[in-house]
């Protein structure tokens, strides 16, 4: 029994082989991508949104190309370091970004103040959004207001006295305050910090009135009555915030998104992002994927790369457009 | 109190399980090499190992980084200790008595020493953090920017007692330090400053290069051109272990070492690298004997240890209390238990009372596990020292290159590493003394900061320094240490001041 056993063992083994060996041959002229392990560099420090959904994506990948995927920290000047790094990278796709929506605010503040730019936006090519978030308004409950009609009575008739902070100039949640302000024409105090960590904590402190909250990040405080949430960036109400209005339902039309998106070097051969954004397209069908994702309360907003672009070019254009009304600080006085 | 000692026992029941256990275990000795390779500080390991803990359960791996954290601040000093190279922002101030211990062949004790206070105040610090967690972290909450502008002018001040040299010198390198940390984005404006259009600039220059560059890599270079360096004899066991004098003189170092260090480190934001720093000039101001520091003074090695390692257990208060990431470790903290689906908040120690009292009680193991991992060792690290330094100096340049690349994985802060190694070398030459350099450039973008948020938040008047009672009240402090270290210059005593006596006198 054994020996037939290992007879029909190396039969099939000798088949396996064979089969490999022809499907290999035409491999050898032109090799399957991906051969080696993939780099996704992620522009900021450890612990933030982008290393936390673009680590199950990674891991969701790996499986589907069977290749390892290394992600590393390329953390610097809000983001610009890590971006520019990948869009000056060997498009050979082997070095990938995971971009936040930062992405397109860096070239259009570059651009105000005449600096040589890190990146321009065309240097890279989409392959795929993974998760959009719209920040909450919320405001310290010390604050004697309890929605958007009578947070902007409040503040018109405390033009300039009111404060927010936000996670640093130009920062991902000075954008969306500065889209609020300029739409209900008000004007306030900005106290700008160096993270989306300090500037909730700013908040909880009672040193700040207002700022622009991530989702997840609100979460807790929100629960326990230490926050107080008024109106939501997003184009649909929020699923975990199924009270709290839109600035569209307001009547304002203003729509922010902290989202996450898988991007390559322009120049990144199109078979190759064929490849990869196949890849993507079953990654978020992945069971593990979806749970990591739903663990840190990251909504999963699937694109593909045309669609992708199409999404991205819209936001640039409305970030590029809050730069230019920000813009520079010391002009406005 | 009954319900405290409950809690701690369901802590312990947790702690004390043996996969827990192994796991604070790997974390301290983690902590410890990490703090001890120079450039790789406990955010650089705790990065590293956060990806390793997803897999873990969440009590593992905030057991596991926490380990990382604290034993980094036991490990950090080794180094510094030895051959003056900082393992991590939190230990260049070891750097300057510390080696002078080690030159006079008291290394032993002063590593010793460095473990024992680590001990007292990471355990005291869970002390603190057990009984004291959510009080403390609301009152942390109200450290606003005026607050803090006001706790930084503070320990802008400590740079007056921070040298024995001479004022001019040290207040020309504290502008130095100040100056280099002017580099970077205009925090209101977003105009970048002094960058010369090399992006990573942008961010500034980070405190880790600048350590290591200007203590480690000039002391190599120091050493490289002495004619023979004279080799350690090798100690006795006696001589490994600090004195009864040495221990009696350290008793009150380690004491305003952990309160002044926990009372910082509770404190959101990164002023927990000024605990060391600050500990130190006071130490030297309250010390009879202030002209010993800088020439091995044990005080000035007990008294900066205990404090980074309470203003490490400190820091946790926030993180734990009111799950806000107030720096950048605890940020990663707070990332690693919530890819287990913990939102980390305010109800947390009620929700998960394993999770914390669990970690609460694994500090308790670690800090003991770091002080039997730790003292044994004294002896293995002395001799080290035996290397010659034609083999071990290399390996340390080698060290310090990957550790800087490590921080941000960064090539610009190994030129800026290595261009810090040329500059600290002349100025050794010229007896500058460089610790003020290092407090400059941690200070000066904290206190930016914090001053321009303050006058956004009350457009521009300064009067809220002095509305807010604890603002005002560290102001005043800071005003009488002023005058004090004026008094001396003002009223010219029969005793003349240390400082004349110490002069222009060099530590090398």
């Amino acid at each position: 029994m054994k020996k037939f056993h290992d007879g029909y063992r190396r039969v099939c083994r000798s088949v396996v082989a064979l089969a490999l060996v022809t499907c290999a041959l035409p491999g050898y002229a032109q090799e399957v991508y991906p051969t080696r392990a993939i780099t996704l560099i992620v522009p900021f420090p450890p612990g933030g949104v982008a290393e936390i959904t673009g680590r199950p994506t990674a891991m969701a990948m790996e499986k589907i190309l069977k290749q390892p995927i290394a992600l590393v920290n390329r953390p610097g000047a809000g983001g610009a370091v890590g971006n520019a790094a990948v869009a000056n990278a060997r498009p050979d796709g082997y070095t990938l970004l995971m971009a936040l929506s930062s992405i397109s605010v860096i070239p259009a503040a570059d651009a105000l103040f005449d600096r040589k730019p890190a990146y321009a936006i065309d240097q890279f090519a989409p392959i795929a959004l993974i998760s959009a978030d719209p920040t909450i308004l919320v405001s310290h409950p010390s604050l004697p207001v309890k929605n958007l009609q009578a947070l902007v009575a409040l503040a018109r008739t405390k033009q300039g006295q009111m404060s927010y902070s936000s996670s640093g100039i130009y920062g991902a949640l000075h954008m969306p305050m500065e889209m609020f302000l300029h739409h209900y024409k008000l004007k306030m105090r900005h106290v700008p910090t160096n993270g989306g960590g300090p500037a909730l904590t700013t908040l909880l402190g009672g040193h700040v009135e207002l700022t622009a909250g991530g989702p997840a990040a609100i979460t807790s405080h929100v629960k326990s009555g230490k926050l107080r949430p008024h109106v939501s960036w997003g184009a649909k109400r929020h699923e975990n915030y199924p009270d709290v209005p839109t600035f569209k339902e307001q009547g304002a039309d203003i729509e922010y998104y902290i989202w996450s998106g898988l991007m390559a070097p322009r120049a990144t051969p199109e078979p190759l992002l064929k490849v990869l954004r196949d890849a993507v397209r079953k990654a978020v069908e992945d069971a593990d994927f979806k749970t990591a994702m739903a663990r840190v309360n990251s909504p999963i907003q699937y694109m593909d790369a045309p669609e992708f672009a199409k999404y991205w070019d819209a936001d640039a254009r409305r970030l590029a457009a809050v730069v230019k009304v920000v813009g520079k600080v010391d002009d406005k006085k | 109190m009954v319900e405290t000692l409950n809690n701690l026992l369901l802590g312990f029941s947790v702690a004390l399980q043996p996969q827990i256990l192994m796991y604070a275990f790997i974390g301290c000795l983690i902590g410890t090499l990490v703090g001890m390779l120079p450039g790789v500080g406990p955010l650089a390991g705790i990065s590293m190992l956060l990806p390793a803990t997803f897999g873990l359960n969440p009590i593992v791996a905030i057991v596991l980084l926490a380990g990382v954290y604290y034993g980094a601040m036991y490990g950090g000093s080794t180094t510094s200790i030895l051959i003056r190279l900082p393992g991590e922002a939190a230990s260049v101030m070891t750097c300057v008595d510390g080696y002078a211990m080690t030159q006079q062949g008291r290394a032993g004790p002063a590593l010793a020493i460095a473990a024992i206070g680590s001990f007292v105040a990471g355990t005291a610090g869970v002390v603190g953090l057990m009984l004291l967690a959510p009080t403390l972290a609301s009152f942390a909450l109200r450290f606003g920017p005026p607050e803090y502008t006001a706790l930084l002018l503070m320990g802008l001040l400590v740079l007056a007692y921070m040298t024995g040299g001479s004022i001019p010198k040290t207040l020309a390198m504290a502008g130095f330090g100040l100056m280099l940390g002017m580099i970077g984005i205009d925090a209101m404006s977003g105009y970048t400053r002094f960058s010369f259009d090399v992006i990573e600039l942008a961010d500034g220059i980070g405190i880790v290069p600048v350590a290591v560059g200007l203590f480690g890599i000039s002391e190599i270079m120091l050493t490289a051109s002495q004619h023979m360096p004279k080799l350690p004899k090798n100690p006795s066991l006696r001589e490994l272990m600090p004195s009864s004098t040495e221990l009696k003189q350290s008793i009150g170092p380690i004491a305003r070492g952990t309160t002044i260090g926990f009372l910082i480190g509770i404190i959101p934001g990164s002023a927990h690298i000024i605990s060391s720093f600050i500990a130190y000039g006071i130490e030297r101001r309250v010390s009879k004997s202030p002209e010993r520091f800088g020439h091995g003074a044990i005080e000035g090695v007990a008294g900066p240890e205990s404090a980074n390692n309470a203003a490490a257990t400190g820091a946790f208060i926030p993180m734990m209390a009111l799950g806000i990431p107030t720096s950048p470790v605890t940020a990663v903290m707070i990332a690693a238990i919530m890819v287990h689906g913990i939102s980390p908040g305010p109800m947390l120690i009620s929700q998960r009372p394993d999770l914390f009292w669990g970690f609460v009680a694994s500090m308790y193991v670690g800090n003991v596990v770091l002080l039997i991992l730790n003292l044994p060792l004294v002896g293995m690290f002395v001799s080290l020292l035996r290397i010659p330094y034609s083999y071990l100096y290399p390996c340390i340049l080698a060290f310090c290159l990957l550790g800087c690349y490590s921080v941000s994985n960064s090539v610009v802060d190994i030129w800026i590493m290595l261009a810090m190694g040329g500059i600290g070398y002349v100025l050794r030459k010229l007896n500058f003394d460089l610790a003020p350099v290092a407090l400059g450039l941690v200070l000066a973008p904290m206190l930016e900061l914090s001053l321009r948020q303050s006058l956004a938040m009350s457009a521009g008047s300064y009067a809220i320094f002095v509305e807010r009672p604890i603002s005002v009240v560290m102001l005043g402090c800071g005003v009488a240490m002023l005058l004090f270290s004026l008094k001396p210059l003002l009223f010219k005593s029969k005793k003349k001041d240390w400082r004349s006596t110490v002069g222009l006198d060099e530590v090398s």
